[in-house]
């Protein structure tokens, strides 16, 4: 089967950087003390009545507007498919009906929080905000939740079935989480990049007639893959793409200053790419389940602008000629995803 | 589409351990619904489908030394799992090129409820337990079998099962993939017990579905697998098929976060997609295994809906949740192998508890006997959301 094109027709954010803006790109916020930051919200009254913006958990209203500016951009009202990834779903909505449970001694609860608390309620309030009734499906896989959104949306747009997917990666983050999450050791290590939290909705379309940021060229998500298999997994995907590695401009990585997660990177960036340019996102919008989200919208910008700045680096070794960027997430579970982005 | 062929099938619910149990229950009409006995509750009164085992059985079964770390969910995935592996031949190398894709919405839950309390003091230990997430859960699950290619976590609440059986199928089809291990798992928890029960939409006796007196639902738990490949897969291998994955079909149905549209739009977009992939007229449906969960709201709309696919070609209909409760995640994979339970053995399971006809509604099987051969299936499995799903499953020709 001939691979079909995708292109990446527009992303937006909302993070611990400026939301809704690439102004990351020109001045990045670094949070140096923080080990926890919660994400800095736009005016949400400038998307939808404030009673509406009342009944929503913070989750669901930064997908809604993510989502409401990217069909505003894209001018597509109904894409064929909704797909989305989170991890922790409507974390705050779900301790607070586990607090009434407790708290009432399962004697009137109300259902409200409940009715939120799924983790496919974002990904099917935007099919009733906008009325589509097209493929709506949402994955919940830790750290690869949001990279099988994109798998899921290539595979049905090689096959023919859908041309326009909106996908996303969505968490929030709570404190009583966040403090389960410190005593795992899973963040706030010394060294580490905070904890954030990630909004980020993403047009793909298969037209090539549209203006858009990038190519989405190939991915790959395998577990525990043995050093031969990630190798065959890369070049196959490569071939594919009609690419070689001498193609692959730069690896963006997820080091996050965690010894344990970073030295995942370093083996497979020393294994399968030990010349190439390395960028790191983290730094910029910390660490959360489906953070790799906000890495893959940060590196469909940088190949629209053609342009790195500076702050991305994670090498002494800089691009000269930006034409593909590697997109490498792995997780401590064994996940690892790569995603190939190009300038279209 | 080409065909893709079912070689394993394993599940666990409140009617039995393994196909054979199930089978069994299924053409007695024996229900798997009763008192609550594993799930620590004060709505002690709700009757439930419970897997009729603790976890220490479970774990004990599974040859699981210490089952602190497991969650119910996982326990019983495993127990399943295991069937299906098995009947397919499912292995060493073979087993580490396929993929597993693997439903729940409550994830770790029933631990993280169940240490809630203690979790701002809590020791290392029990924060592990807290922080589990839907993809431990598949993580916990096939640890136990070795190395999977790739491992997905699909959650779309009640559809959750039915949509990891479409994703597994369309990695099939593109060529990712020769062999997919697709299903779900579910647990009973005290927070979604509560948050169906604040919905008011719990019957406190036996559920009903289709049913004019019908008030609700009862809540189940279970998990079932099946390994699905492509043809060139089952002949390397020397598999035999169970049966054929001939179409599916996933749409929205946009309406309510936890109802169903009047007319069931999401619904009838669902099946549809389903019989216009698999190339299929509605005539060609002997047997439609619905999602019945015995709400007023879903039954009604579910009706209007098939009615609207099939019109003058009604297949017998029935709802099996009737046996094992509503069991959520799960209930997509475990009414799949109920209907290769069906086809292998020609009968139609029966919508047990049934009394009288809703007006204008659809009057479900009574009788297990098929007028002629069953051929094709057609099964849905409806989320909150409106995230609703339909899967067709047919006969291997001879």
């Amino acid at each position: 089967m001939k691979q079909k094109k995708i292109y990446i027709q527009a992303a937006e954010q909302i993070s611990i950087q400026s939301p809704l803006s690439e102004q990351w790109m020109e001045e990045p916020v670094f949070y140096d003390e923080a080990s926890l930051v919660k994400a800095q919200n736009p005016s949400f009254r400038d998307y939808m009545a404030a009673n509406e913006a009342r009944r929503m958990g913070n989750i669901m209203k930064r997908a809604l507007v993510t989502t409401l500016k990217v069909l505003g951009e894209t001018g597509i009202e109904n894409p064929d498919a909704i797909i989305t990834g989170t991890s922790l779903g409507s974390l705050d909505y779900t301790e607070r009906f586990l607090d009434s449970i407790i708290e009432n001694d399962e004697q009137t609860v109300s259902p409200t929080y409940f009715m939120q608390s799924t983790h496919n309620t974002v990904g099917s309030a935007l099919a009733i905000y906008t009325k589509t009734h097209g493929y709506n499906t949402t994955y919940s896989h830790g750290g690869t939740s949001f990279d099988l959104t994109l798998l899921d949306a290539w595979m049905q747009m090689q096959l023919g079935k859908i041309s326009t997917a909106l996908v996303g990666g969505h968490d929030e983050m709570t404190e009583q989480f966040f403090g389960l999450l410190q005593k795992v050791g899973y963040v706030d290590v010394d060294g580490m990049v905070p904890c954030g939290e990630v909004a980020m909705s993403m047009m793909l379309n298969t037209s090539e007639a549209v203006e858009h940021l990038c190519e989405l060229a190939g991915l790959r998500v395998c577990f525990h893959p043995s050093r031969e298999k990630l190798q065959q997994q890369l070049t196959e995907m490569l071939d594919e793409a009609d690419m070689t590695l001498a193609d692959i401009s730069a690896v963006m990585t997820g080091v996050n200053g965690h010894s344990e997660n970073d030295r995942l990177y370093h083996d497979t960036v020393q294994a399968l790419f030990p010349e190439k340019p390395l960028l790191h996102y983290k730094h910029l919008f910390g660490e959360n389940y489906t953070v790799s989200a906000l890495g893959l919208y940060a590196c469909a910008h940088l190949l629209k602008r053609n342009e790195i700045p500076s702050f991305l680096y994670d090498s002494k070794q800089h691009v000269s000629s930006l034409k593909s960027v590697l997109f490498l997430n792995q997780t401590r579970e064994g996940n690892v995803s790569m995603i190939i982005l190009k300038k279209a | 589409m080409e065909p893709i062929y079912i070689t394993g099938a394993g599940v666990v619910s409140a009617i039995g351990r393994g196909k054979e149990e199930t089978l069994t229950s299924l053409l007695a009409g024996k229900t798997g619904i009763g008192k609550m006995k594993y799930l620590t509750s004060c709505h002690n009164d709700l009757p439930v489908g419970e897997v009729p085992f603790s976890n220490e059985e479970m774990a004990q079964k599974l040859g699981i030394a210490d089952s602190m770390f497991h969650t119910r969910s996982a326990l019983m995935g495993r127990l399943a799992l295991r069937e299906a592996l098995n009947e397919a031949g499912l292995k060493g190398d073979a087993l580490r090129e396929a993929h597993f894709i693997s439903a729940t919405t409550v994830g770790g839950m029933d631990r993280r409820e169940a240490y809630y309390e203690l979790e701002k003091t809590c020791d290392h230990n029990y924060a592990v337990i807290a922080t589990h997430n839907c993809g431990t859960c598949t993580e916990m699950i096939a640890e136990a079998f070795g190395e999977f290619a790739s491992l997905s976590t699909a959650s779309t609440a009640c559809s959750s099962a039915t949509n990891a059986i479409i994703t597994g199928a369309n990695m099939l089809r593109c060529g990712l993939a020769e062999i997919v291990v697709v299903g779900g798992t579910e647990c009973l928890t005290k927070f979604h017990l509560n948050g169906f029960n604040a919905l008011m939409i719990l019957d406190a006796q036996q559920c009903r579905p289709f049913d004019r007196d019908r008030a609700g639902l009862n809540l189940g738990e279970g998990a079932a697998y099946l390994v699905m490949e492509t043809e060139a897969s089952m002949k390397k291998r020397g598999a035999k098929p169970l049966c054929v994955l001939s179409g599916y079909g996933n749409a929205c149905d946009a309406f309510h976060q936890t109802a169903s549209s009047p007319d069931g739009e999401g619904a009838y977009l669902a099946m549809q997609e389903a019989l216009q992939l698999a190339g299929m007229k509605p005539e060609d449906i002997q047997y439609i295994n619905a999602h019945g969960t015995g709400t007023p709201n879903n039954d009604e709309s579910e009706s209007h809906a098939i009615q609207r696919v099939f019109g003058n070609h009604l297949p017998p209909v029935s709802s099996t949740k009737s046996f094992t409760g509503h069991t959520t995640s799960a209930s997509g994979s475990i009414e799949a192998v109920f209907c290769i339970l069906a086809l292998q053995h020609q009968f139609l399971p029966q919508n047990i508890n049934w009394k009288n006809p809703i007006e204008g509604g659809i009057i479900p099987v009574i009788d297990q006997k098929p007028q002629g051969e069953i051929r094709h299936i057609l099964s849905n499995a409806f989320g909150f959301g409106g995230n609703d799903s339909s899967i067709i499953l047919s006969k291997c020709e001879a």
